[in-house]
């Protein structure tokens, strides 16, 4: 798999609503080679400051690349200003990805809490018209983390949606939602990423339904090539990189 | 254009380097066409058994820099030897082995290890590392770092050199124990004892409480210890600290140093050695330097003192 360094221009870069930002690179040469739950790392700017690059699952890889992100800090802020037509350093794609689902798999569920939605688009453009039934939970903390979901729908999920402060969908967190799925050992399979606390519930409800169950994990990140081993977490193997080893991983395997 | 550096019996093609630890052992660099124009590589330091390292978090970013606390994670010398080695024997660029025992005993039987290996063209003690929670580091004692030098030079069948720590009071001391025992270069600097505080928990962040400051936050002070330095020794200096561009690295070879290491750098653009490589030879044509000796140590005063 190359991992390509390089400069690709600005597309577009747009709120999409009141947290959440889209970004789209020219980046065939990426789009190319990308699969499902891989990310890029981003340098948002080529100063010192910050100084490491930002990483992001990619969202979506069509003709270029895009980007769901939330400005939670400097980093992502810079992004934010970042204009359409500017170039931005990448490199990528980087870390392994989800796998497709086993033979027998019916119904695919895929959990995401915040922007940890992001990959799951990803993921379902390629389950998409492949017979599955698809199942998308998204937590959100409030509206302003609600944006359109179209193009999930598009793909065929079923949206499901909650919120903590019930301004959208069902009031709570996600785990609300995992009572509105049937599940079957044989034939369901379940995809996560979002934040600890979610994905610890994730993680007892697919070991209550004996459930196979993938995990995009998040750590802060310096080189995202395995070289630093500044990323690791611990897991029944030992500690693996996320970057590397990952992000995908066997939720059974990660120690919370 | 004469880019050459001697260090022992082992001649780098050019003076441009990257740091231990932050290259990993070569094979997650990108591209392995573009390491080979390199002077040499450095993997990450290797000990005598397997260490799994430090609890995480283990990295924090900070105003220009970064705290590790890696911990010196590796698989040991013997799976290094069999599994890292042969890959980056490959490449065809001299391979600098970072080793670190935690005993004068575990030192021996590393370079013995290597000794009985080939491909491996210098060794580098790590003398340094912050993260290890030894009470005193080799390289903060200047009998210990003069004991330990003897010895891998005695043992050792390949250039030697020493890398030493930022965190004493005089690191020229150290540079001369080295230097008298027979060391073939030194490196400096390795990381300087920092930390980090979450206000919320009240606790620190790194899972080792504290970790190593390094990147351009680091620079100018890694590069007044290396003019220090070399004002001291006769030896090598291979210089680390915040090279992030070539006039960075011109500094620190105007300073005195022979060779230059780029460390954090290469986690935030990992083409960084190449275009400093480059940028030096674009320097040497602009100012009609035909050998990279006349720009080491050539350091002027504006103000003379007398
Ligand atoms: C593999 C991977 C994929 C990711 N995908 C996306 C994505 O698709 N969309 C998106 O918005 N974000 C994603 N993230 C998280 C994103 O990288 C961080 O939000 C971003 O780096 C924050 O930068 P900042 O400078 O704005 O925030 P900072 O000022 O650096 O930090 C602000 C807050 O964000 C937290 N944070 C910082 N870096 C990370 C990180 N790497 N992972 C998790 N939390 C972090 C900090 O602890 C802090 O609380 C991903 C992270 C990883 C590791
Ligand atoms: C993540 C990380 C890991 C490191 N691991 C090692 C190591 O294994 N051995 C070593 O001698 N130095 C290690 N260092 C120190 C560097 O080699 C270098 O001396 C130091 O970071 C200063 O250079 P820089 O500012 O360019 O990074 C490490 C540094 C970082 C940032
Ligand atoms: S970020 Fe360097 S090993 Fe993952």
């Amino acid at each position: 798999m190359p991992k390509i360094q390089n400069k690709f221009r600005i597309i577009s870069n747009k709120k999409v609503c009141q947290r959440f930002h889209r970004l789209c690179l020219d980046a065939k040469a990426i789009a190319k080679n990308v699969r499902p739950g891989q990310f890029i790392h981003i340098r948002v700017s080529d100063g010192i400051t910050p100084l490491f690059r930002r990483p992001f699952s990619v969202f979506r890889a069509r003709k270029g690349i895009e980007i769901l992100y939330e400005t939670v800090g400097r980093g992502t802020e810079i992004l934010a200003s970042r204009k359409s037509g500017e170039y931005l350093d990448v490199l990528g794609p980087l870390g392994n990805s989800f796998s497709m689902p086993p033979k027998g798999t019916r119904r695919v569920v895929m959990i995401g809490g915040g922007v940890g939605v992001a990959p799951m688009l990803a993921l379902s453009d390629a389950l998409a018209k492949k017979g599955y039934e698809l199942v998308l939970l998204y937590g959100a903390r409030t509206k302003g983390h609600i944006f359109k979901m179209d193009e999930f729908k598009k793909n065929g999920c079923k949206v499901f949606i909650a919120t903590n402060d019930g301004s959208v969908g069902v009031k709570g967190y996600v785990s609300k939602l995992f009572s509105k799925i049937e599940t079957n050992p044989q034939s369901t399979v379940v995809y996560t990423c979002g934040p600890h606390p979610m994905l610890a519930a994730v993680k007892q409800f697919v070991l209550e339904n004996n459930l196979r169950c993938e995990v995009s994990c998040e750590e802060v990140m310096a080189c995202g090539l395995g070289a630093c081993l500044g990323c690791s977490i611990k897991t029944t193997d030992g500690y693996r990189t996320t970057c590397h080893d990952g992000p995908v991983f066997d939720i059974n395997k990660i120690i919370f | 254009m004469n880019l050459s550096i001697q260090i022992g019996n082992l001649k780098l093609k050019n003076p441009v380097t990257v740091a231990s630890g932050t290259f990993g052992h070569a094979e997650e660099y990108y591209d392995s066409e573009e390491v080979k124009k390199l002077g040499a590589i450095v993997p990450k330091t290797v000990t005598l058994h397997a260490r799994e390292g430090n609890p995480p978090p283990r990295i924090i970013e900070t105003a220009s820099g970064m705290i590790n606390a890696i911990g010196i994670e590796n698989p040991g010398a013997d799976v290094f030897i069999k599994e890292k080695l042969p890959f980056l024997r490959k490449i065809g660029v001299p391979v600098i082995v970072s080793i670190l025992g935690h005993t004068d005993e575990e030192f021996t039987a590393l370079i013995r290890k290597f000794n009985a290996t080939h491909g491996v063209s210098a060794l580098e003690l790590n003398l340094s590392c912050p993260n290890l929670k030894n009470k005193t580091l080799v390289a903060q004692d200047p009998e210990a770092t003069f004991r330990i030098m003897k010895m891998a030079k005695t043992v050792s069948n390949v250039p030697v050199i020493a890398k030493l720590s930022p965190n004493v009071t005089d690191i020229t001391s150290i540079a001369l124990a080295a230097e008298s025992a027979g060391a073939d270069a030194v490196s400096l600097v390795n990381t300087f004892v920092a930390m980090a505080i979450d206000i919320k928990t009240r606790t620190s962040i790194l899972g080792n409480i504290t970790g190593g400051l390094s990147g351009p936050a680091i620079k100018p002070i890694a590069l007044s210890m290396v003019y220090q330095t070399a004002k001291k020794i006769r030896i090598p200096i291979i210089a680390m600290g915040g090279i992030a561009t070539t006039k960075d690295a011109l500094e620190f070879l105007i300073a005195g140093a022979s060779v230059v290491a780029v460390g954090t750098f290469n986690f935030v653009n990992p083409r960084a050695p190449l275009e400093i490589l480059n940028g030096i030879k674009e320097y040497m044509r602009e100012h009609k330097v035909k050998n990279i000796k006349e720009i080491i140590g050539s350091i002027g005063h504006k103000h003379e003192t007398r």
